[in-house]
């Protein structure tokens, strides 16, 4: 492995959006090799802008990123197959007719390149993938009819079969019941730990995360903290981005006002 | 019938319609998967007014149905880009105004010509050898590109987003698909016309899709229902003189409702409701 403090991704004062609409506002950041992050924030506060930032979708429109040793200021970095990456997502169409190793393979297709046809070592990498998140026994099933959070599972087998350095999810507990949840978050921890990922998880969830993270970075536009959860999980501190819609118990939970997904 | 199948015109229509059965039910896989559907049937209209505009000039008609093809289609995938208009809008709006385009070539036509017509309907059974070897080429082209980039077809297909965030040229390989839309539009003018070509596109991938849920397996079913529909129709259109274009697409129509009535997907569904 190569130096624990090297910063793998560093935002220096980086701006994303169009013109008239800035999503994310002078953001630093430096996200180390190996590193568990957990990125939280309001809905609309720039979470998934980040994501799409650092997988090269969008150029800064002010400021620099870089990636590896890539400056992505122009969008086609080929770095990206580096990064394995979650969508934020709704269920799949059901009937959409691809298997389970069908979906994970496509992990390799970016890594491959054009041109070159995925063969025996492709299918061994995804299959491996595949048993990672103990999903190998469902490969050949249709991926429409698996649960919310085996399907989550496939694709997060999907990100893994790209052998990737880094591993970004955007609420991938989204839609889920609450033991496939924890489920979820378990096994990105052990990736985390087994296959010394980094990981930059985006959470509505903070509880959820908050035992397993490095460093939470709370957004909502600009970068508010970036630091151990315990520094970062303080009244004066989360009011400022939450406002009113926080809450915290006499157990320490925090809780924030959710509209956009409803359990 | 044995008889039929000695002449050379015959033999020709078989080979025509097997080639373009065969690229219209592959492509139609990635139309279908991608939500194109509307797409090709927009560009089959560009197309014929592109053949109507060559016989009012006296221009080669398939040049020009190719230059509308394409015109068609790169507009189209450029607006969705770009997000600034809903697809079905904006391909409702170049549908309707090329097929205007098309009625406007032919009405300034000074005598009535009833080759134009043969690209609106379609007639296999009229394709001349240097027509076929244009089909020809023009199938092993578009097919072998397919395959060159079905990995990433299929990946866009699933999900473009995605696909372009682990490093496929998502946007190159979607104009790309585009093209060959347009292109595999074109070379099915003359088999099946304008009107119809959509349905060979649409209907044995959609019927495909009713008994799979594999990708590969999909792509195999589709191409198979595809060759098959489309010798059978033109064997259907010599043996009892019916036009070759509907026989094809009303034979492929058929399989799809059977399909429909006995896919397991349908059965599933039944069972899940039963259940819940």
């Amino acid at each position: 492995m190569s130096d624990p403090r090297e910063p793998i991704i560093r935002f220096e004062h980086a701006s994303f959006g169009f013109p008239g609409l800035i999503a994310l506002k002078d953001i630093s950041l430096a996200i180390y090799d190996g590193e568990f992050v957990g990125v939280i924030g309001p809905n609309g506060s720039g979470k998934t802008t980040l994501c799409r930032a650092v997988l090269g979708l969008l150029a800064p429109v002010e400021g620099h990123l870089h990636i590896f040793d890539c400056a992505c200021n122009e969008l086609r970095c080929y770095h990206r197959a580096k990064i394995g990456y979650l969508p934020q997502k709704g269920v799949v169409d059901r009937n959409f007719p691809v298997t389970v190793l069908e979906t994970v393979m496509m992990g390799r297709y970016g890594a491959l390149g054009l041109f070159k046809r995925p063969g025996k070592k492709d299918r061994d990498i995804a299959q491996e993938a595949l048993a990672q998140v103990g999903m190998d026994s469902h490969k050949d099933h249709s991926l429409g009819h698996l649960s919310g959070g085996q399907q989550q599972r496939v694709f997060i087998a999907r990100a893994l079969a790209q052998q990737p350095k880094v591993l970004i999810l955007d609420e991938p507990t989204t839609g889920l019941d609450i033991t496939a949840q924890h489920n979820v978050i378990e096994l990105v921890q052990q990736l985390h730990d087994e296959l010394k990922l980094t990981v930059l998880l985006i959470t509505h969830d903070i509880n959820m995360i908050r035992s397993r993270v490095d460093r939470l970075v709370l957004l909502k536009t600009r970068l508010f903290a970036a630091a151990p959860p315990a520094e970062v999980l303080k009244p004066e501190i989360l009011h400022q981005v939450y406002g009113k819609d926080l809450v915290i118990t006499e157990k320490d939970l925090v809780i924030v006002e959710d509209y956009h997904h409803h359990h | 019938m044995l008889d039929l199948l000695a002449y050379d015109f015959m033999q020709r229509s078989l080979l025509a319609a097997a080639m373009v059965g065969g690229l219209c039910s592959v492509i139609g896989v990635f139309v279908v998967l991608r939500g194109l559907a509307f797409v090709g049937a927009g560009t089959s209209h560009a197309a014929f007014a592109g053949v109507a505009l060559g016989y009012l000039m006296g221009w080669p008609p398939l040049l020009l149905a190719i230059v509308f093809g394409l015109a068609t289609v790169w507009i189209t995938g450029w607006v969705e880009e770009r997000g600034r208009m809903k697809l079905d809008v904006s391909i409702g709006i170049l549908y309707t105004t090329t097929m205007a385009l098309g009625i406007l070539f032919i009405g300034l036509m000074k005598s009535y010509n009833a080759e134009v017509y043969g690209y609106l309907f379609g007639s296999v059974l009229s394709v001349t050898p240097e027509e076929l070897s244009i089909i020809g080429a023009l199938t092993v082209l578009v097919l072998g590109l397919l395959l060159l980039f079905s990995k990433e077809l299929y990946f866009i297909a699933f999900d473009q987003e995605m696909a372009e965030a682990s490093g496929v040229p998502a946007r190159q390989i979607f104009f790309l698909l585009l093209t060959l839309v347009a292109l595999t539009v074109v070379v099915s003018l003359k088999t099946v016309g304008a009107i119809l070509v959509f349905a060979m596109i649409l209907i044995p991938a959609s019927t495909a899709y009713q008994l799979t849920h594999s990708l590969a397996t999909l792509t195999l079913y589709s191409a198979t229902i595809g060759i098959f529909t489309s010798i059978a129709g033109v064997l259907i259109s010599a043996f009892w003189d019916v036009p070759s274009g509907p026989a094809i697409v009303l034979l492929a129509t058929t399989i799809f409702f059977i399909a429909v009535f006995f896919s397991p997907k349908r059965e599933r569904r039944t069972r899940l409701a039963h259940t819940h």
